[in-house]
Protein backbone atom coordinates (compact mmCIF):
# COMPACT_ATOMS: atom_id res chain seq x y z
CA UNK A 1 0.00 0.00 0.00
CA UNK A 2 2.94 2.24 0.65
CA UNK A 3 3.83 2.73 -3.04
CA UNK A 4 -0.29 3.67 -3.69
CA UNK A 5 0.13 6.43 -1.59
CA UNK A 6 3.73 7.15 -2.86
CA UNK A 7 1.57 7.14 -6.52
CA UNK A 8 -1.08 9.58 -4.55
CA UNK A 9 1.80 12.29 -3.32
CA UNK A 10 4.90 11.98 -6.28
CA UNK A 11 2.35 10.96 -8.94
CA UNK A 12 3.93 8.10 -11.69
CA UNK A 13 6.58 7.62 -13.59
CA UNK A 14 5.18 9.39 -16.45
CA UNK A 15 3.67 11.90 -13.35
CA UNK A 16 0.32 11.90 -15.15
CA UNK A 17 -2.74 9.81 -14.46
CA UNK A 18 -2.02 6.90 -16.64
CA UNK A 19 0.94 6.41 -14.48
CA UNK A 20 -0.38 6.56 -11.40
CA UNK A 21 -3.16 4.05 -12.91
CA UNK A 22 -0.77 1.52 -14.19
CA UNK A 23 0.86 1.40 -11.19
CA UNK A 24 -2.41 0.58 -9.15
CA UNK A 25 -3.69 -1.74 -11.63
CA UNK A 26 -1.53 -5.02 -9.23
CA UNK A 27 -3.45 -3.73 -6.65
CA UNK A 28 -6.77 -3.37 -8.22
CA UNK A 29 -6.74 -6.85 -9.58
CA UNK A 30 -6.30 -8.72 -6.29
CA UNK A 31 -8.76 -6.81 -4.32
CA UNK A 32 -6.23 -4.19 -2.65
CA UNK A 33 -7.14 -1.08 -3.81
CA UNK A 34 -8.65 1.47 -1.42
CA UNK A 35 -12.13 2.37 -2.56
CA UNK A 36 -11.28 5.75 -3.39
CA UNK A 37 -8.37 4.62 -5.70
CA UNK A 38 -10.56 1.98 -6.87
CA UNK A 39 -13.18 4.22 -7.86
CA UNK A 40 -10.53 6.31 -9.65
CA UNK A 41 -8.92 3.32 -11.60
CA UNK A 42 -12.35 1.82 -12.73
CA UNK A 43 -13.04 5.39 -13.78
CA UNK A 44 -10.06 6.35 -16.26
CA UNK A 45 -9.90 2.82 -17.61
CA UNK A 46 -13.64 3.38 -19.25
CA UNK A 47 -11.76 6.15 -21.37
CA UNK A 48 -8.65 4.77 -21.42
CA UNK A 49 -7.84 2.22 -24.14
CA UNK A 50 -4.38 1.95 -23.41
CA UNK A 51 -4.67 1.48 -19.67
CA UNK A 52 -7.88 -0.72 -20.16
CA UNK A 53 -5.45 -2.72 -22.37
CA UNK A 54 -3.05 -3.35 -19.23
CA UNK A 55 -5.44 -4.02 -17.28
CA UNK A 56 -6.97 -6.91 -19.07
CA UNK A 57 -3.10 -8.21 -19.01
CA UNK A 58 -2.53 -7.29 -15.66
CA UNK A 59 -5.71 -9.52 -15.07
CA UNK A 60 -4.62 -11.94 -16.97
CA UNK A 61 -1.69 -12.60 -15.31
CA UNK A 62 -2.56 -12.70 -12.03
CA UNK A 63 -5.15 -14.95 -12.65
CA UNK A 64 -3.36 -17.28 -13.85
CA UNK A 65 -0.44 -16.80 -11.13
CA UNK A 66 1.48 -19.97 -10.19
CA UNK A 67 -0.21 -22.19 -6.99
CA UNK A 68 2.33 -24.50 -5.26
CA UNK A 69 1.51 -27.82 -5.51
CA UNK A 70 -0.24 -29.23 -2.51
CA UNK A 71 1.91 -31.21 -0.74
CA UNK A 72 5.39 -28.65 -1.11
CA UNK A 73 4.33 -27.66 1.99
CA UNK A 74 4.60 -30.88 3.88
CA UNK A 75 7.19 -31.75 2.12
CA UNK A 76 9.62 -28.57 3.27
CA UNK A 77 7.93 -28.99 6.59
CA UNK A 78 9.64 -32.44 6.66
CA UNK A 79 12.78 -31.07 5.39
CA UNK A 80 13.39 -28.26 8.20
CA UNK A 81 12.07 -30.84 10.72
CA UNK A 82 14.71 -33.47 9.75
CA UNK A 83 17.66 -30.84 9.76
CA UNK A 84 16.45 -29.19 12.83
CA UNK A 85 17.02 -32.48 14.72
CA UNK A 86 20.23 -33.67 13.01
CA UNK A 87 21.69 -30.44 14.51
CA UNK A 88 20.40 -30.75 17.83
CA UNK A 89 21.78 -34.15 18.10
CA UNK A 90 20.93 -35.23 21.67
CA UNK A 91 23.94 -36.30 24.23
CA UNK A 92 23.60 -39.65 23.51
CA UNK A 93 24.39 -39.44 19.73
CA UNK A 94 27.90 -38.28 20.03
CA UNK A 95 28.16 -40.93 22.90
CA UNK A 96 27.42 -43.42 19.93
CA UNK A 97 30.26 -41.73 18.00
CA UNK A 98 32.40 -42.14 21.13
CA UNK A 99 31.58 -45.48 22.00
CA UNK A 100 32.36 -46.42 18.55
CA UNK A 101 35.85 -44.46 18.73
CA UNK A 102 36.98 -46.86 21.65
CA UNK A 103 36.08 -49.77 20.58
CA UNK A 104 37.64 -49.14 17.37
CA UNK A 105 40.94 -47.96 19.06
CA UNK A 106 40.75 -51.27 21.12
CA UNK A 107 40.55 -52.96 18.48
CA UNK A 108 44.08 -51.01 17.02
CA UNK A 109 45.40 -51.26 20.31
CA UNK A 110 45.21 -55.22 21.09
CA UNK A 111 47.42 -55.49 18.58
CA UNK A 112 49.80 -52.71 19.02
CA UNK A 113 49.35 -50.52 15.81
CA UNK A 114 48.07 -52.72 13.34
CA UNK A 115 45.20 -54.53 12.74
CA UNK A 116 44.88 -57.95 13.34
CA UNK A 117 43.07 -59.60 10.87
CA UNK A 118 43.36 -59.15 7.24
CA UNK A 119 39.54 -57.11 7.19
CA UNK A 120 41.34 -54.98 10.01
CA UNK A 121 44.21 -54.10 7.87
CA UNK A 122 42.43 -53.44 4.37
CA UNK A 123 40.34 -51.03 7.29
CA UNK A 124 43.31 -49.46 8.07
CA UNK A 125 44.75 -48.84 4.83
CA UNK A 126 41.20 -47.17 3.73
CA UNK A 127 41.71 -44.97 6.38
CA UNK A 128 45.49 -44.29 5.09
CA UNK A 129 44.11 -43.22 1.88
CA UNK A 130 41.71 -41.17 3.58
CA UNK A 131 38.42 -42.82 1.46
CA UNK A 132 36.59 -42.18 4.48
CA UNK A 133 34.91 -38.25 4.79
CA UNK A 134 33.17 -36.50 7.91
CA UNK A 135 29.16 -35.69 6.35
CA UNK A 136 27.44 -32.28 7.46
CA UNK A 137 26.13 -33.44 10.95
CA UNK A 138 30.28 -34.54 11.65
CA UNK A 139 29.23 -38.47 11.36
CA UNK A 140 31.78 -40.54 9.82
CA UNK A 141 29.90 -41.75 6.23
CA UNK A 142 29.15 -44.68 5.97
CA UNK A 143 29.71 -45.68 9.57
CA UNK A 144 26.28 -47.52 11.24
CA UNK A 145 24.07 -44.90 12.91
CA UNK A 146 23.27 -45.38 16.39
CA UNK A 147 20.76 -42.91 16.57
CA UNK A 148 17.70 -43.98 18.77
CA UNK A 149 19.49 -46.80 20.73
CA UNK A 150 19.19 -46.67 24.53
CA UNK A 151 22.73 -46.11 26.93
CA UNK A 152 21.56 -50.12 28.38
CA UNK A 153 21.93 -51.02 24.20
CA UNK A 154 24.99 -49.02 23.62
CA UNK A 155 26.75 -50.48 26.26
CA UNK A 156 26.00 -54.05 24.95
CA UNK A 157 27.23 -53.37 21.60
CA UNK A 158 30.22 -51.73 23.19
CA UNK A 159 30.98 -55.04 24.89
CA UNK A 160 30.46 -56.99 21.68
CA UNK A 161 32.69 -54.95 20.38
CA UNK A 162 35.31 -55.61 22.92
CA UNK A 163 34.62 -59.84 22.47
CA UNK A 164 34.69 -59.78 19.00
CA UNK A 165 37.99 -57.61 19.10
CA UNK A 166 41.68 -59.70 18.04
CA UNK A 167 42.53 -58.68 21.66
CA UNK A 168 39.12 -59.26 23.29
CA UNK A 169 38.40 -61.15 25.90
CA UNK A 170 36.19 -63.52 24.56
CA UNK B 1 -6.79 -20.95 -0.97
CA UNK B 2 -5.33 -17.48 -3.10
CA UNK B 3 -7.93 -15.32 -0.53
CA UNK B 4 -6.55 -17.29 2.51
CA UNK B 5 -2.87 -16.29 1.72
CA UNK B 6 -3.96 -12.37 1.78
CA UNK B 7 -5.46 -12.69 4.65
CA UNK B 8 -2.28 -14.29 6.38
CA UNK B 9 -0.59 -11.40 4.82
CA UNK B 10 -1.66 -8.98 7.20
CA UNK B 11 -0.56 -10.73 10.00
CA UNK B 12 2.96 -10.07 11.06
CA UNK B 13 5.75 -12.66 10.82
CA UNK B 14 7.55 -11.12 13.77
CA UNK B 15 6.55 -13.70 16.79
CA UNK B 16 6.42 -16.60 14.64
CA UNK B 17 10.26 -15.91 13.19
CA UNK B 18 11.02 -15.42 17.04
CA UNK B 19 9.84 -18.58 18.22
CA UNK B 20 11.28 -20.53 14.88
CA UNK B 21 14.75 -18.93 15.93
CA UNK B 22 14.65 -21.05 18.97
CA UNK B 23 13.89 -23.67 17.49
CA UNK B 24 9.95 -23.95 17.59
CA UNK B 25 8.48 -26.46 15.12
CA UNK B 26 5.08 -25.26 14.89
CA UNK B 27 6.09 -21.75 14.35
CA UNK B 28 8.78 -22.85 11.39
CA UNK B 29 5.79 -24.85 10.09
CA UNK B 30 3.20 -21.80 10.34
CA UNK B 31 6.47 -19.69 8.50
CA UNK B 32 6.41 -22.35 5.27
CA UNK B 33 2.87 -22.64 5.50
CA UNK B 34 2.24 -18.83 5.14
CA UNK B 35 5.37 -17.98 2.35
CA UNK B 36 6.39 -21.38 -0.02
CA UNK B 37 3.57 -20.27 -2.26
CA UNK B 38 5.65 -17.08 -2.63
CA UNK B 39 8.65 -18.40 -2.66
CA UNK B 40 7.44 -21.26 -5.16
CA UNK B 41 6.58 -18.46 -7.02
CA UNK B 42 9.61 -17.15 -7.17
CA UNK B 43 11.29 -19.97 -7.62
CA UNK B 44 9.55 -21.21 -10.89
CA UNK B 45 9.95 -17.45 -12.23
CA UNK B 46 13.79 -18.29 -11.94
CA UNK B 47 14.11 -21.97 -12.59
CA UNK B 48 11.05 -21.70 -15.07
CA UNK B 49 11.01 -25.57 -14.25
CA UNK B 50 8.24 -26.99 -11.56
CA UNK B 51 10.34 -29.48 -10.67
CA UNK B 52 13.46 -27.82 -9.54
CA UNK B 53 11.19 -24.46 -8.37
CA UNK B 54 10.14 -27.27 -5.62
CA UNK B 55 13.46 -28.18 -4.65
CA UNK B 56 14.64 -24.84 -4.70
CA UNK B 57 12.36 -24.06 -2.09
CA UNK B 58 12.43 -26.71 0.27
CA UNK B 59 16.68 -25.65 -0.15
CA UNK B 60 15.87 -22.26 0.79
CA UNK B 61 13.68 -22.87 3.85
CA UNK B 62 16.04 -25.58 5.44
CA UNK B 63 18.84 -22.38 4.62
CA UNK B 64 16.63 -20.02 6.05
CA UNK B 65 16.27 -21.82 9.17
CA UNK B 66 19.49 -22.34 9.61
CA UNK B 67 20.63 -18.62 9.23
CA UNK B 68 17.57 -17.24 11.25
CA UNK B 69 20.46 -16.58 14.47
CA UNK B 70 21.81 -13.72 11.37
CA UNK B 71 18.46 -12.40 10.46
CA UNK B 72 18.02 -8.78 12.12
CA UNK B 73 14.85 -8.15 11.07
CA UNK B 74 16.21 -4.98 8.24
CA UNK B 75 13.80 -6.23 5.78
CA UNK B 76 10.19 -8.06 6.50
CA UNK B 77 11.18 -12.13 6.54
CA UNK B 78 9.35 -12.66 3.28
CA UNK B 79 11.59 -10.92 1.23
CA UNK B 80 14.67 -12.00 3.33
CA UNK B 81 13.20 -15.69 2.79
CA UNK B 82 12.73 -14.32 -1.05
CA UNK B 83 15.77 -13.08 -1.41
CA UNK B 84 17.52 -16.85 -0.64
CA UNK B 85 15.00 -18.67 -3.03
CA UNK B 86 16.17 -16.25 -5.93
CA UNK B 87 19.92 -17.01 -4.73
CA UNK B 88 18.90 -20.48 -4.75
CA UNK B 89 17.37 -20.59 -7.59
CA UNK B 90 19.83 -19.25 -9.68
CA UNK B 91 22.31 -21.55 -8.00
CA UNK B 92 19.96 -24.36 -9.41
CA UNK B 93 19.94 -22.84 -12.80
CA UNK B 94 23.45 -23.11 -12.89
CA UNK B 95 23.80 -26.17 -12.20
CA UNK B 96 20.69 -28.22 -14.20
CA UNK B 97 21.69 -29.52 -17.01
CA UNK B 98 18.58 -30.32 -18.76
CA UNK B 99 16.42 -27.67 -18.98
CA UNK B 100 12.29 -28.55 -19.31
CA UNK B 101 10.53 -25.06 -19.79
CA UNK B 102 7.10 -24.59 -18.84
CA UNK B 103 5.33 -24.86 -22.09
CA UNK B 104 1.74 -24.26 -22.61
CA UNK B 105 0.57 -27.78 -20.27
CA UNK B 106 2.45 -26.42 -17.60
CA UNK B 107 0.60 -23.51 -17.03
CA UNK B 108 -1.33 -23.05 -14.13
CA UNK B 109 -5.59 -23.96 -14.27
CA UNK B 110 -7.29 -20.69 -14.59
CA UNK B 111 -10.13 -19.32 -12.48
CA UNK B 112 -13.44 -19.74 -14.43
CA UNK B 113 -14.38 -16.51 -15.21
CA UNK B 114 -17.64 -16.74 -16.26
CA UNK B 115 -20.60 -19.06 -17.14
CA UNK B 116 -19.43 -19.31 -20.67
CA UNK B 117 -17.10 -22.19 -21.45
CA UNK B 118 -16.16 -20.83 -24.83
CA UNK B 119 -15.51 -17.71 -22.82
CA UNK B 120 -13.62 -19.36 -20.28
CA UNK B 121 -11.61 -21.50 -22.71
CA UNK B 122 -10.23 -18.07 -24.83
CA UNK B 123 -9.43 -16.43 -21.14
CA UNK B 124 -7.36 -19.96 -20.30
CA UNK B 125 -5.30 -19.37 -23.58
CA UNK B 126 -5.21 -16.40 -23.54
CA UNK B 127 -3.74 -16.38 -19.80
CA UNK B 128 -1.36 -19.49 -20.84
CA UNK B 129 -0.20 -17.11 -23.58
CA UNK B 130 0.87 -14.25 -21.17
CA UNK B 131 2.50 -16.48 -18.88
CA UNK B 132 4.64 -18.08 -21.77
CA UNK B 133 5.27 -14.42 -23.01
CA UNK B 134 6.32 -13.71 -19.44
CA UNK B 135 8.80 -16.55 -19.81
CA UNK B 136 10.62 -14.44 -22.16
CA UNK B 137 11.36 -11.40 -20.45
CA UNK B 138 14.58 -11.14 -19.22
CA UNK B 139 15.31 -12.52 -15.71
CA UNK B 140 14.72 -8.98 -13.32
CA UNK B 141 11.96 -8.10 -15.50
CA UNK B 142 10.12 -10.75 -15.31
CA UNK B 143 10.85 -11.51 -11.86
CA UNK B 144 9.45 -7.92 -11.05
CA UNK B 145 6.33 -8.40 -13.21
CA UNK B 146 5.65 -11.86 -10.84
CA UNK B 147 6.30 -10.24 -8.07
CA UNK B 148 4.65 -6.98 -8.52
CA UNK B 149 1.40 -8.73 -9.41
CA UNK B 150 1.31 -12.60 -8.10
CA UNK B 151 2.65 -11.45 -4.46
CA UNK B 152 1.52 -7.74 -4.47
CA UNK B 153 5.34 -6.89 -3.20
CA UNK B 154 6.00 -2.84 -3.28
CA UNK B 155 9.02 -2.31 -5.60
CA UNK B 156 11.02 -1.45 -2.67
CA UNK B 157 10.47 -4.86 -1.56
CA UNK B 158 11.08 -6.76 -4.98
CA UNK B 159 14.11 -4.46 -5.15
CA UNK B 160 15.20 -6.15 -1.69
CA UNK B 161 14.51 -9.41 -3.47
CA UNK B 162 16.38 -9.51 -6.82
CA UNK B 163 19.46 -7.20 -5.50
CA UNK B 164 18.52 -3.92 -7.40
CA UNK B 165 17.14 -0.37 -5.76
CA UNK B 166 13.66 0.21 -5.59
CA UNK B 167 13.85 2.89 -8.72
CA UNK B 168 15.60 0.17 -10.49
CA UNK B 169 12.78 -2.81 -10.06
CA UNK B 170 10.25 0.00 -10.73
CA UNK B 171 11.78 0.71 -13.81
CA UNK B 172 11.95 -3.54 -14.59
CA UNK B 173 8.67 -4.07 -13.73
CA UNK B 174 7.17 -1.20 -16.16
CA UNK B 175 9.74 -2.16 -19.08
CA UNK B 176 8.46 -5.67 -18.62
CA UNK B 177 4.99 -4.77 -18.71
CA UNK B 178 5.32 -3.26 -22.09
CA UNK B 179 7.42 -5.36 -23.76
CA UNK B 180 4.37 -7.85 -22.50
CA UNK B 181 2.30 -5.87 -24.15
CA UNK B 182 4.01 -5.76 -27.30
CA UNK B 183 4.26 -9.55 -27.16
CA UNK B 184 0.76 -9.93 -27.10
CA UNK B 185 -0.57 -7.87 -30.22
Amino acid sequence: MSDLRAGVAHGSPSGDLCGSVREWLPQHVAGRLEAEARATVEGHVVGCDACRAELDLVNLLYESRAEAPAQLADRVIDAVTQRSSAVRRPWWGLSAAAVAAIALGIGITSEGTSFGSAEGDALATEFEEGEFWVSDDGMLAGAPSFDGLSDEALLELLEELVEESPGGSA
Amino acid sequence: MKDDRRLDDDVPDGPWVERARSGDPAAQGALVRRHHGAAYAVALSVTRDQDTAQDVVQDAFVKAFGALDGFRGDASFKTWLLSITVNEARGALRKRTRRREVGLEGAPPVAAGGPDPAEAAVMAEEAARARSMLERLPEKQRMSVSLRIDQGLSFREIGEVIGSSEGAARVNYFHGIRRLRELME
